[in-house]
């Protein structure tokens, strides 16, 4: 999808077009597939906790204190794709 | 969907891609005529330019996660050896490339072409971006611009232009 396309979608409130593209994104161009990947990453994310691990909260915390807006955004893909690579199952062509 | 662009794609890739990406498939109608060689592919200096994702180890890796693309590009020295440069790239196949890189990014191959006297020189740089870039408006007016003006300021008489 084009820029164009996308923000005229954000300005319409056209929330499923923009689900629509993430889940393009996510998947290779394969909706159905980007699905699973988001299911992939959140199982990822949750697994690791189920034992109460200590984990850093204050650099947690900090982050989400002091980064702005976009950075955080980015760091959310960005943590999507490190998951699902972390799982073995890397649908992908290329590389990170 | 101009004419042109009706000759220039594939029967039916317009409406295929459009109906997965809808909005992905633009037209321009403007263009740049090619300019004719002042003189024989043997005396003259050549660049490379390439959607492959390719750059140098060590460099800051292309943004292959951002929703809308990366606009930047990587300088590859022309002299470099496949080993000293990897790919950072989702969304094409990179099996066979990381292999043998000249299968995207015919470095070693180009290198050859002066050695044997069939092109005459390599420009000091190569140019490498990733082609995953949803604002075209800001891709021809930042990354090709920029890319143009290394090539001029290389000096380059041939542009190679390469699509992963």
């Amino acid at each position: 999808m084009s820029l164009p396309y996308l923000k005229d979608a954000v300005a319409a409130g056209d929330r499923d077009t923009l689900l629509r593209y993430v889940r393009l994104h996510l998947g290779d161009g394969d909706e159905d597939v980007g699905r699973r990947e988001i299911d992939k990453a959140w199982v990822q994310a949750l697994v690791p906790l189920l034992d109460l691990p200590q984990v850093d909260r204050a650099f947690v915390l900090d982050t989400l204190a002091t980064k702005d807006h976009a950075t955080l955004a980015h760091l959310f893909f960005s943590l999507h794709f490190h998951l699902v690579r972390q799982s073995g199952e890397w649908i992908h062509d290329g590389t990170l | 969907m101009t004419a042109r662009s009706e000759t220039q794609l594939r029967p039916g890739l317009w409406e295929t891609v459009n109906a997965r990406y809808p909005g992905s498939m633009i037209s321009n109608d403007d263009v740049v005529t090619l300019a004719p060689l002042a003189r024989p592919v043997s005396q003259c200096r050549l660049t490379f330019v390439s959607s492959a994702g390719v750059q140098p180890r060590g460099t800051l890796p292309f943004d292959v996660v951002h929703p809308v693309g990366d606009y930047t590009f990587r300088r590859v020295p022309s002299q470099a050896r496949p080993d000293d440069l990897e790919i950072h790239q989702l969304k094409y196949p990179t099996d066979g490339a990381l292999r043998d890189l000249n299968v995207i990014f015919p470095i070693t191959r180009l290198q050859e072409l002066v050695a044997d006297g069939v092109v005459g020189s390599l420009a000091p740089s190569f140019y490498s971006f990733i082609g995953y870039n949803m604002d075209p408006q800001l891709l021809e007016r930042t990354l090709a611009e920029d890319i143009a003006d290394a090539v001029v300021a290389d000096a380059a008489e041939i542009a190679l232009l390469a699509p992963a």
